[in-house]
């Protein structure tokens, strides 16, 4: 610590009006009257998310649980790439065979930029939004395993698909220490505010749902 | 194109007063046109986005009162941020003023040896004029959002909070990239322009081992911090480099992590007109094995503790940064953002920058306002904008009566005078008399005033003035009633 925290402290106690502050915690009882539940069923919840997927271009694929493997393998056909990262806990079948792999066991940044794409598992979806929520597990990886590959293939089960955004906050029993919520590729608007995808994340989308929800 | 306008001064201290500032943009017709389309298509977006939400009232009640609650109890969320900070491994640091940030700032780039510093957009940062201190002391600060290096390469200033480069258009982003970058084949496009902005950074984010960001959010809760982006340069900065500095002013802090279920569905849709932005991203401290290893906050304060004694005030520091009031402000959207000569323009600046300055500049900018009240309609977090113009235009003349600047001043002498008769049923029957027969001098034969001598000129200048009538209603009443 440096600088001049008593100095700031000080400031803010007096602006305040020196009372004794004991209201912090009380946040959790603000008046909350939004939307904290969806009311779609769940044909209708999945349908949604892959309506928003499509508006920012992203490629959807479903499967059922068995077919995913194959499905990968399809997919990364499809986009032509060859050279892959995969974190370090994704699961085996998932490296499937036609791609080269490059399992995250401390790959270096130069190596990850090297790859084509990247494979990974992902925390959940928000259909409200379309937001794909990864907490970076050892199957979502690192972050800059999702960052340099210009494109991201990521699985994604029905049964983690949630609504609303208040449903995904509900669903972490403890808050995650990192998270990067991705809506749609990298864009831009500031020229002109013409929307160009494609500044500095990957450039491609590629979701596989996989149909677990029975 | 118009001829290029001087280089807009955003140091409160040196930049002229908002009126003679307003007016060579005002006659800069491509500069009005850049900032038209923009704040036109923004607002188209951002109304759509929040006519479908359902529930936006609501929303923006919780926002609004989290925002409040985190300032009245500030004292302790910052100190539950720093101890949960510091637990996860980040450096906590405060600073009273500018100058301490800077210097603070300058500090950890020396421990680093750094002569490099990659930038995440962040406003907090030219508040605080970090990028000439930096160059000053032999350090490069690159900035990497692409509206940040068409300014930094076109050696120009933001005019936006949220999209700061707006007022240029796609011919200026083309000639400054092809001079600066050294490419005199590049096109307008703008997937070109992008795509030169994304080669050019793309070795900077890769081997630069310093990034300096500003924050969305400070969470209390966790010591995390969350920054909301749409390009993926915030990502990258976040992630590659070793050491991450993270500039942040006081009144960042939210209570919890969820919190943040509020915070970001009012912020994507009033900022850029989204459902969400493209990324949003969270960290605490520091974790072993992903992202920077060496990580710092500097908490700045810069005037901001003296804003809470008054609630009137205190609302000021419930923003968000969305841009939203500027987007729908009537003079914003004639002047665009350099005018208020200050890094937050728009509604927010008039009465942000002021405050900060403790009223010994930017007096004019309360005055900047037609008082529509539209940027409190659409501010996510209702600060009522109007109420605090109107109490700083208060504070402001206040001030200027104490210095006694003004007692010879005709503005001031004639509402001294009419203080006077105003406070007397008798002078003021006398002086409406008085004025009916002056006026009739100067009232056309269609009953209106179309120019006056004097300081009435001011008025007439710009707008008719209806004549006085013949007959007052006092002795309309006294006439049809009797006694
Ligand atoms: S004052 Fe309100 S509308 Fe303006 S930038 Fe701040 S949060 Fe947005």
């Amino acid at each position: 610590m440096t600088g001049s925290r008593q100095a700031v402290m000080d400031r803010i106690r007096a602006g305040l009006g020196g009372v004794v502050e004991d209201g912090a915690g009380r946040s959790a009882s603000l008046k909350r009257d939004y939307r904290q539940h969806g009311t779609l069923d769940a044909e209708k919840k999945i349908a949604l998310l892959i309506e928003r997927l499509h508006e920012y271009d992203a490629e959807v694929a479903e499967c059922a649980e068995p077919e995913l493997p194959a499905t990968i393998a399809a997919q990364i056909a499809r986009s032509g790439r060859r050279v892959l990262v995969a974190p370090s806990g994704l699961p085996a079948a998932w490296l499937v065979k036609g791609a080269d792999w490059r399992v995250d066991h401390e790959l270096t940044h130069a190596q990850i930029e090297e790859a084509e794409g990247v494979v990974t598992a992902s925390f959940c979806g928000v259909a409200d939004s379309g937001t794909i929520v990864l907490h970076h597990s050892p199957s979502e990886g690192r972050r800059v395993l999702t960052l340099l590959p210009d494109w991201h293939l990521c699985v994604l089960r029905t049964r983690d698909v949630v609504e609303t955004l208040p449903e995904y906050f509900a669903r972490c029993a403890e808050p995650p220490r990192l998270a990067t919520y991705i809506s749609g590729p990298s864009a831009t608007a500031d020229i002109e505010m013409t929307r160009i995808k494609g500044v500095h994340g990957p450039r491609f989308l590629s979701v596989v749902l996989v149909r677990d929800d029975g | 194109m118009s001829a290029p306008a001087q280089h807009p001064i955003l140091d409160p201290a040196a930049a002229p007063p908002f009126p003679a500032a307003a007016l060579p943009v005002l006659r800069n017709a491509q500069l009005r046109k850049n900032v038209a389309h923009a704040t036109d298509v923004i607002q188209g977006k951002r109304n759509r986005l929040v006519a479908e939400k359902t529930d936006w009232t609501e929303l923006r009640e919780s926002a609004s009162a989290i925002r409040a609650h985190t300032l009245e109890h500030l004292g302790e969320y910052l100190a539950e941020f720093e101890e949960r900070c510091t637990l996860a491994g980040g450096v906590v640091h405060w600073a009273a003023d500018a100058g301490e940030a800077r210097e603070i700032i300058l500090r950890i780039l020396q421990e680093e040896k750094a002569d490099e510093v990659i930038k995440i957009k962040t406003m907090t940062s030219a508040e605080i004029q970090l990028n000439p201190f930096l160059r000053q002391n032999g350090v490069r600060a690159y900035e990497t959002d692409l509206a940040e290096i068409i300014l930094q390469l076109g050696e120009d200033e933001p005019s936006h909070v949220v999209v700061p480069a707006l007022h240029v258009n796609r011919a200026q982003v083309r000639e400054i990239f092809a001079r600066t970058m050294n490419l005199p084949e590049l096109s307008d496009d703008p997937q070109a322009l992008t795509a030169a902005a994304r080669t050019y950074l793309r070795k900077m984010f890769l081997t630069v081992p310093t990034a300096i960001s500003g924050a969305n959010y400070l969470i209390a809760e966790t010591g995390g911090v969350a920054i909301v982006e749409s390009e993926g340069n915030g990502r990258m900065c976040l992630t590659l480099p070793r050491t991450m500095i993270t500039l942040a002013g006081i009144e960042k802090v939210i209570p919890r992590f969820r919190d943040l279920e509020v915070m970001l569905q009012v912020l994507a849709r009033s900022a850029t007109g989204e459902r969400m932005n493209p990324y949003t991203s969270l960290w605490t401290g520091v974790t072993p094995g992903d992202g920077p290893q060496h990580f710092h906050v500097v908490l700045l304060d810069n005037g901001r503790s003296a804003m809470l004694r008054r609630e009137m005030e205190r609302q000021t520091l419930k923003c968000i940064r969305c841009g939203a009031c500027m987007n729908t402000c009537p003079v914003y959207r004639q002047t665009g953002g350099h005018a208020y000569g200050s890094v937050y323009p728009g509604p927010i600046g008039a009465i942000l920058t002021p405050q900060l300055q403790k009223l010994e500049h930017a007096q004019t900018l309360p005055y900047a306002s037609s008082l529509c009240g539209a940027c409190y309609d659409v501010c996510p977090v209702k600060i009522n904008i109007p109420e605090v113009l109107i109490d700083l235009r208060a504070q402001v003349t206040e001030k200027e009566r104490a210095e006694d600047r003004r007692f010879f001043d005709p503005i001031y002498v004639g509402m001294r005078v009419a203080n006077w008769v105003f406070a007397s049923a008798g002078r003021f029957r006398l002086a409406q008399r008085a004025a009916r027969l002056g006026l009739r001098l100067f009232t056309r034969k269609d009953g209106w005033i179309h120019a006056l001598p004097g300081v009435g000129g001011r008025w007439t200048m710009t707008r008719d003035l209806r004549g006085l009538p013949q007959q007052t209603f006092r002795e309309w009443w006294a006439k049809e009633r009797g006694r």
